[in-house]
């Protein structure tokens, strides 16, 4: 077995099937059982008796960047495919210019009949505490009724909208992304039947192999990450199509920005993950 | 499995009316919607080579990559079971859940549990088990199976499902898709709220990180993974990819196959349980490596087919699936992927399954990862008449004994084009005397008016 210290020995079961599958293993040309078309990539046959040291840097038979098939162009304006992707997907769009996130916010946590509303901000460019305090503020004042780390019973039926901000968003496919931290519950962006996401266009990622080719993503995954594509959904009764299953049916993109070209070839971006 | 057995079902299967139409109607529509989505994204068949080198290097490699994500995951606080087959798999799950002393087990659609038969043993566990996903839930309270990897209630139609959900919950009848669905999220909203174990399966392992991901749609998944205190992850080992820069070249393929969407609502990455200052999820993830015959299949002839990323195209693309629907298969995956792993899976009692195709090699065009399964169902007949040397070829010698002698080909053929009479959109549903055998399970052709030897000697021969 692996003599790395810092990797426990595994359990019997493991290592038996990990022989088994060595013995198996078409890694080398010779395991091929008569009869089996020709492997492509076959391997010196001293590979067979030794066992093959686990190098995950061994990768002659598959590229090791994928990014030659990006279907977004490094220099596409990120803010429109975004829009149009997600808007194709369920996501309801919205553009605030400068500092109109807080009314736009506000417009459709009204146009949603929401009361009870759920506020999670977090240490992105997305939705601050400070965001969260403007907004409980405006929401008091407007009748409403913020809330923050309900508990679970209100979480499941006293929340009618929760409004958070996101971790990173990708173009190509109009994708919200959140992560799981001590102050983002998994929760939030699920329980709740609608969810307004703030997004600042400098979190947007062009194309899904650029946001997984990220070495900073692989270091810094949290214990949950959620790719949002529109609204929960599902097509199982005929194949029609229903919104709002088990998690959102309502789900908001709200862009915030500075107003000019946020996105554009020439914006910064802030990797968040 | 006879092969009686398996022409009755086929026949049953052509019969049952109802369920024909909507399968039709599904898979068309999933077809033409798979088509479309493929035809917007730049650069589909490169990535779909890209996809199937990397399925098949993670085979070539796959001890390497198992370990690799073992080491990780354990490094980043899930507890990884290994299971050599079903009973263990069942045994593992059980016996933590009731070292625990866990009552409610709610589950996503996991085709792997299927495979495993985990929820009656769990039951006998004391446990109570509930399907979330809403095709799933339906099938439950049916006793019923699912028919498709991915729309397991794909033969069933609204009223069905309205029969079902008023029977079972006792709800108001209605037959509105939209009420429907929100009957179900209200009975199992509770359910969510309650539960302590979460059972799902796995669409992508990644060996560079440890990072179980999940690929769904209404929220269920994410709900089984978030809200009970232990998460038990059922993974076929052949799941895993290397590094999490492969992940998107599967991604952009695997919605865009199986319902046409460039994503699915929700693409979850696992990595590890509920850490400390996280304000919600699992305490425990437990990850239980399932073999159940695939390390066999690795060492033999068929090991492609374990690139299968259980999208379902194969089985909307199929003409046999469409008309016979996917309970006639009589195994856990239908259609031609099922063909192909049911006999692999399970043994001789499938034996017989991958005669259930035309060989038209529509499932290897729907592939995303480009599987040649006409030719798997092929070397696995050979297998099989292998095994069972007689009968067949009594068939085979016949034919070659009438081949020999042209002008007995040649009153054969006239006889036939006599003797075979068309129900009148040109094809005969029940043959003349032997031919009987043939039609039970397919329809004839009406021969064309003339034979193609008259129409080479009258006309063609010229034409050289």
């Amino acid at each position: 077995m692996n003599a790395d210290p810092q990797t426990p020995a595994p359990p019997a079961a493991l290592a038996t099937l990990l022989a088994r599958l060595r013995a198996a293993s078409p890694g080398d040309a010779g395991g091929d059982a008569p009869g089996a078309a020709p492997r492509p990539r076959g391997q010196p046959a001293e590979a067979r008796s030794a066992p093959r040291p686990a190098d995950p840097r061994d990768r002659r038979a598959v590229p090791a960047d994928h990014r030659d098939l990006r279907a977004v162009p490094l220099d596409a304006d990120r803010v429109a495919v975004f829009t149009a992707a997600a808007t194709a997907a369920g996501l309801i769009v919205h553009h605030a210019r400068g500092t109109a996130w807080l009314p736009t916010v506000l417009a459709v946590l009204e146009k949603l009949g929401a009361r009870r509303i759920l506020l999670e901000p977090a240490d992105t460019t997305a939705f601050r505490a400070a965001d969260a305090e403007v907004l409980a503020a405006a929401l008091r004042a407007a009748g409403r009724e913020p809330l923050v780390r309900p508990d679970d019973d209100t979480l499941f039926e006293g929340v009618d909208a929760a409004v958070a901000g996101v971790a990173a968003a990708i173009a190509e496919t109009g994708t919200l992304v959140t992560a799981s931290g001590p102050q983002t519950a998994r929760g939030t962006s699920l329980v709740p039947p609608a969810l307004v996401l703030l997004v600042d266009p400098a979190q947007i990622v062009g194309d899904l192999l650029d946001y997984f080719a990220d070495p900073g993503l692989a270091t810094a995954l949290p214990a949950n990450l959620n790719l949002i594509t529109g609204p929960s959904k599902t097509a199982d009764i005929e194949g029609v199509l229903v919104t709002g299953v088990h998690g959102p049916g309502h789900v908001h993109g709200v862009l915030r920005g500075g107003g000019g070209e946020p996105g554009g070839p020439n914006a910064p971006r802030t990797p968040v993950f | 499995m006879t092969a009686s057995d398996l022409r009755a079902r086929l026949a049953a299967g052509t019969r049952a009316a109802r369920v024909v139409a909507a399968v039709h109607q599904a898979t068309w529509r999933k077809v033409a919607q798979r088509d479309a989505a493929l035809a917007a994204l730049p650069h589909a068949a490169a990535l779909r080579d890209r996809a199937a080198e990397i399925r098949a290097h993670v085979l070539a490699r796959l001890p390497d990559y198992l370990e690799q994500f073992v080491a990780q995951a354990t490094a980043r606080g899930a507890q990884v079971h290994c299971a050599p087959d079903a009973e263990a798999a069942v045994r593992i799950i059980t016996e933590l859940a009731v070292r625990r002393g866990l009552r409610l087990a709610v589950k996503a659609k996991s085709m792997t549990s299927e495979e495993i038969g985990l929820n009656a043993a769990l039951e006998r566990a004391g446990l109570r088990v509930v399907e979330t996903d809403l095709g799933e839930f339906i099938v439950q309270l049916d006793r019923d199976r699912p028919s498709h990897i991915i729309a397991p209630i794909i033969h069933k139609d609204r009223r069905q499902v309205a029969e079902t959900l008023v029977r079972a919950l006792g709800c108001r009848y209605t037959e509105d898709p939209t009420e429907l669905t929100q009957i179900a999220r209200r009975h199992l909203r509770d359910i969510f709220r309650r539960c302590d174990l979460g059972i799902t399966g796995v669409n992508f392992a990644v060996a560079e990180t440890g990072t179980l991901v999940l690929c769904t749609n209404e929220g269920n998944g994410r709900m089984c993974v978030s809200r009970p205190r232990v998460h038990v992850a059922l993974l076929g080992i052949e799941k895993l990819i290397p590094r999490l820069a492969d992940l998107p070249v599967l991604l952009k393929l695997i919605a865009r196959a199986s319902t046409g969407q460039p994503l699915g609502a929700y693409t979850t990455l696992i990595t590890g349980p509920r850490r400390p200052g996280d304000p919600d999820g699992p305490e425990e993830l437990h990850v239980v490596l399932l073999d159940h015959g695939r390390s066999r299949i690795l060492a033999g002839p068929h090991r492609d087919i374990l690139r299968c990323i259980r999208c379902g195209a194969c089985l909307n693309a199929c003409p046999v699936y469409r008309n016979v629907g996917g309970h006639a298969y009589a195994s856990v995956y239908p259609g031609p992927i099922g063909s192909v792993l049911a006999p692999l899976l399970d043994g001789p009692s499938h034996a017989d399954l991958p005669r259930a195709s035309s060989l038209c090699g529509a499932c290897l065009d729907a592939c995303p990862v480009k599987i040649d399964i006409p030719q798997r169902l092929v070397a696995l007949r050979a297998e099989h008449r292998a095994r069972r040397p007689r009968a067949p070829r009594v068939g085979v010698r016949l034919w070659a004994w009438v081949m020999r002698r042209p002008w007995l080909y040649r009153l054969g053929q006239r006889v036939l084009r006599q003797m075979v009479r068309d129900d009148g959109d040109g094809f005969a549903r029940r043959g003349p005397g032997w031919l009987a055998l043939w039609t039970a399970g397919r329809d004839l052709r009406r021969p064309p008016a003339r034979s193609f030897r008259a129409l080479w000697n009258e006309e063609l021969r010229d034409e050289r």
